[in-house]
């Protein structure tokens, strides 16, 4: 009998819950930085405006929020100019729900190669979180210019310390979603029925956040529900970063923090167990 | 003794076959309810619900040597690279090993059509496991060994298959794996980039001192690469050895006679832009109900290809008759011909009377203006001819390559 040490891998038929090799994933960063290269490039080939719908996307729908939600059904954007008001929601919530869209179809996207060759599945879903966030840095150029634009015309806002934090509030959205499409992606990766289910969830899932309308609006009893989800935390401080300094609801970013947390690492525990097992049945 | 790098013990694999839909739900719901695991019931015998692909698969890679795999389709070749290469995990057993591992399951896997040469080698090359650093050093020697320097900056879509593929195989030869495992990838390209490939793999092995694990379906192949070889027949390996005497044995015991096929019924025809196999057969004129092709048997062989080359040449058929060992015994090779593009239809003739008893396979080229090899078909038929002895033969193997029954007679000169 040979010793153990003698080899430096080993492929047996069960997996451990907690392996989770870090050395491995930096070791394969090349590949991850060439996917997003790879998913920049792709998007905007053959397009004319090229990356200039990353500007425009949020912009048509801030419009037609702005027409639907507060000139028809007049909802509150807590005198804060609509298209400031609109913005921060819009920029977090698509980001959101795209890398969420992207990395809950992770297996079935990539089965093509995930069947040929081997590589930490983990690179892909992180890949497509990236390229989003690439979108979301220039998109938070635009806020920046929109928010200039105010300040020179003379509206009352204030470009206070709080804006430091979004770079932050970002990354607590890229963790939530990240965390939340690997456990969407291991669990529908067999039966594909609760994919659909998903697809209406995520849809539902934004009036459960202050996109279109602010915190203030949600009755006092069900606030407390309404402020477990991460998402909301995150928006209400984005949003709140241009006004007068005030308290921020640190308690509740907190509680966001530890929920996206746990989720996070249930997605990657989750993931790790089952991305070679989910390839039999993909 | 040299170093150990890869060992398999008791490999399995079982597999659930059928769609999956609320029925293999009920199932999974019913296991998970009585706490069985699905991945794993050894009472369970195969049903056409369930089958092992692999059964209790153990060997050895050690450095340096070049392992062939071969079997027949459905033997489990696929399912044994898909472990080793931990794109699937075994149901029992565990494979160790040493060394970075890279898999040849394809050539070019996670190209995409929208990025340009360039990007792609970088793409694919991460993905294969190289460094940047290691692309950069090899990028040249890359480009040079793919000659498609001149569409580095176009999209892959809009290259032709054979440069697509030519440029996908230039990654993978330079991969620098302790251990590189191929499958037929090989099979693609025209001949003149399979042979390039053949030899790149043959110097990967021999001058590197790389260790190879190949998996073929072509015997010839084989032989002329590997210096061991596993036969793997429904899940279970059922001989292994050095490659010379498992490969005959492999041709002999599975009567390996391979009397043709008609292509136009699989999904791809072995071919090239110019030339399409269709159909290669093997028409024995047997001598009686026997159906046994024996030293006296006359042997007809037929095949037709497409033919598309639109300026104006002339083309002739070249048919190669090898014998077990690999050696050439005769090459017959037709007049040249004007064809137009279409499909053409072509016949031969082995006499009886004329090949000694033993296995032989048969190769096809098909050559351009004489000198021009559009495509090579290797070893697409093999036959056995089986010793035929009258009374006066007496015992024994006849010797020579040939057995011609030329006339030769004796006289008693008068004294």
């Amino acid at each position: 009998m040979e010793k153990k040490a003698e080899w430096q891998w080993e492929i047996s038929a069960q997996r451990p819950w907690f392996r989770f090799n870090l050395r491995e994933l930096f070791q394969y960063k090349d590949l991850l930085f060439r996917f997003v290269r790879r998913d920049i490039i792709a998007s905007y080939q053959q397009t004319i405006l090229g990356p200039v719908w990353v500007f425009l996307q949020p912009l048509f729908t801030t419009f037609v929020y702005f027409v639907i939600f507060h000139r028809v059904a007049k909802l509150s954007t807590d005198g804060i100019p609509p298209l400031l008001f609109y913005l921060p929601g819009i920029i977090i919530w698509s980001y959101y729900a795209d890398c969420i869209s992207t990395t809950m179809n992770t297996f079935q996207y990539n089965a093509y190669i995930f069947n040929k060759v081997y590589f930490p599945r983990l690179i892909v879903p992180l890949s497509s979180v990236l390229f989003h966030s690439f979108r979301i840095s220039i998109q938070l150029l635009l806020f920046l210019v929109v928010c200039l634009f105010y300040f020179v015309k003379g509206t009352p806002i204030y470009l206070n310390l709080q804006l430091l934090l979004i770079p932050f509030l970002i990354l607590l959205t890229a963790c939530f979603a990240l965390g939340c499409g690997l456990i969407i992606s291991v669990l529908t990766a067999k039966y594909r029925d609760l994919d659909n289910i998903m697809q209406f969830l995520l849809r539902l899932f934004m009036f459960a956040a202050p996109v279109v309308y602010p915190a203030s609006l949600i009755p006092q009893k069900y606030a407390i529900f309404f402020w477990l989800n991460p998402l909301t935390p995150i928006i209400e401080i984005f949003r709140s970063s241009i006004l007068k300094p005030h308290p921020l609801p640190l308690g509740y970013l907190l509680l966001s923090v530890l929920t996206t947390g746990i989720i996070l690492m249930t997605g990657v525990i989750l993931f790790n167990k089952r991305e070679i097992q989910i390839m039999d049945v993909i | 003794m040299a170093k150990k790098l890869l060992e398999a013990k008791d490999i399995s694999k079982y597999y659930r076959l059928g769609a999956l839909g609320s029925r293999s739900f009920k199932e999974d719901l019913r296991d998970w309810w009585t706490g069985r695991n699905t991945r794993f019931k050894e009472t369970e015998s195969e049903s056409p619900q369930h089958i092992w692909a692999l059964q209790n698969v153990n060997f050895e890679v050690t450095q340096g040597e070049v392992l062939g795999l071969i079997g027949k389709n459905g033997a489990g070749k696929s399912t044994l690279l898909k472990i080793i290469s931990r794109i699937t995990l075994p149901t029992t057993g565990r494979i160790c090993g040493n060394g970075r591992i890279a898999s040849l399951l394809e050539v070019g896997t996670g190209f995409h059509g929208e990025l340009t040469g360039r990007e792609n080698i970088y793409l694919n090359g991460h993905i294969m496991g190289m460094k940047k650093k290691e692309i950069e050093r090899k990028f040249d020697e890359i480009i040079d060994f793919s000659g498609v320097s001149r569409f580095l900056d176009t999209p892959v879509k809009r290259y032709s298959s054979g440069m697509y593929v030519r440029l996908a195989f230039a990654v993978a030869a330079h991969l620098d794996p302790e251990i590189l495992i191929i499958d037929e990838v090989l099979a693609v390209g025209d001949a003149e980039f399979q042979m390039k490939c053949l030899d790149k793999i043959k110097s990967i092995s021999r001058e590197d001192g790389k260790t190879i694990l190949f998996v073929s379906h072509n015997i010839q192949t084989l032989r002329n690469t590997c210096n061991r070889a596993l036969v793997l027949d429904k899940g279970r390996i059922i001989a292994s050895g050095d490659s010379e005497s498992v490969l005959a044995g492999y041709m002999h015991k599975s009567g390996e006679q391979f009397l043709g096929t008609d292509y136009t019924l699989q999904t791809v025809m072995p071919g090239n832009e110019m030339i399409r196999m269709r159909k290669v057969e093997l028409i024995p004129g047997y001598l009686n109900d026997s159906r046994v092709i024996d030293v006296r048997t006359e042997l007809r062989i037929e095949f037709e290809f497409e033919y598309d080359v639109e300026e104006p040449g002339q083309i002739l058929a070249l048919l190669q008759v090898y014998n077990d060992s690999g050696e050439l015994i005769f090459e017959l090779s037709s007049q040249n011909y004007h064809l137009r593009r279409g499909i053409v239809r072509g016949e031969s003739l082995i006499p009886g009377n004329f090949l000694n008893d033993g296995l032989y396979y048969v190769s096809i080229a098909i050559v351009r203006n004489s000198v021009v090899r559009l495509f090579y078909l290797e070893s697409c038929l093999s036959f056995h001819v089986e010793d035929y002895k009258n009374s006066r033969d007496g015992y024994g193997k006849w010797a020579g390559v040939v057995r011609p029954a030329f006339p030769i007679s004796l006289r008693q000169e008068p004294e």
